[in-house]
């Protein structure tokens, strides 16, 4: 399951809770850059009828963040965060109030109801990202030599709120790494696209 | 290298330092300090900005895209090319 173009093959394994090939697992975790620019070039081509200027940056941006977590692995926790909170707004933007109610009614009964195939497989989808997130807040893991700055990284990474000490540095190295993939890749389009 | 966990996290100090070394390489500044407990306070913090310099980036070019989008559409040739591969 390597992907086409990338030279250096990533051990997909799932990483153990004693982790013994620890160094392997980091080393190997590098961005594919790409896998970074085929997302989001994919998602640029896509926004030709956004005319505002303000909803075309915000569209940007947001396609930016997609595409960064896509090319990831799914295995980061930052990765699948973001890809949840892009999939509730979109839930949320394109069927309004009455999703937002039913998921409230859904989280709350624990037996789903659904009544139409489209709204079902959105609401559940949006229901367990809902159940996650709501899981993980209230439930901020004590740590014994956590310094108190560790609070605002975890605001920082996306998925943060909900990861112990350890997994939050190396979440915050693997997001770091692929945050400056993605501006090298914005940068080198715009200078690509102001040069013509 | 010994890293046991047990279920509730007593996570062994050199894992910690070690990937806190790890964080420090990646930042952009390259000081090599020794790792006492005063500069992991410092590195988080340095990290901190770092993300947040990093998206004030991120939405700064996504602007600057957005601009070069405008005028770009239907205009130059480069846009042609892009968008034929593109949907190739």
């Amino acid at each position: 399951m390597d992907t086409k173009s990338t030279p250096p093959p990533r051990p997909h394994q799932i990483p153990n809770p004693s982790r013994p090939d620890f160094l392997a697992c980091w080393a190997a975790a590098s961005p594919s850059k790409p896998m970074l620019a085929f997302h989001f070039l994919r998602a640029l081509s896509r926004i030709h009828g956004v005319t505002t200027v303000r909803r075309r940056t915000r569209t940007i941006r947001r396609a930016a963040y997609s595409s960064m977590a896509r090319a990831a692995s799914p295995r980061r926790a930052w990765s699948r965060a973001l890809l949840g909170q892009a999939r509730a707004r979109r839930s949320r933007t394109l069927t309004g109030r009455a999703v937002l109610l039913r998921r409230r009614r859904i989280t709350a009964a624990a037996p789903p109801q659904p009544s139409s195939p489209a709204s079902r497989s959105a609401t559940i989808i949006a229901a367990r990202g809902e159940i996650s997130t709501a899981a993980a807040r209230p439930l901020p893991p004590r740590q014994e030599g956590e310094p108190p700055r560790a609070d605002a990284l975890r605001r920082l990474v996306p998925g943060g709120a909900g990861m112990e000490y350890c997994s939050l540095l190396e979440e915050t190295a693997d997001y770091l790494r692929s945050l400056r993939a993605q501006v090298q890749l914005m940068q080198g389009l715009i200078d690509l696209f102001s040069c013509q | 290298m010994s890293s046991r966990r047990s279920s509730r996290g007593s996570i062994s100090e050199e894992e910690i330092n070690e990937l806190i070394s790890k964080l420090q390489s990646l930042l952009p500044n390259a000081r090599r300090r020794g790792s006492s407990q005063a500069s992991t306070t410092k590195l988080l913090k340095e990290t901190c900005n770092y993300i947040k310099s990093l998206h004030r980036e991120v939405d700064d070019l996504s602007d600057r895209l957005s601009d070069l989008m405008s005028t770009m559409d239907h205009n130059s040739p480069g846009a042609e090319i892009i968008r034929s591969i593109l949907r190739s």
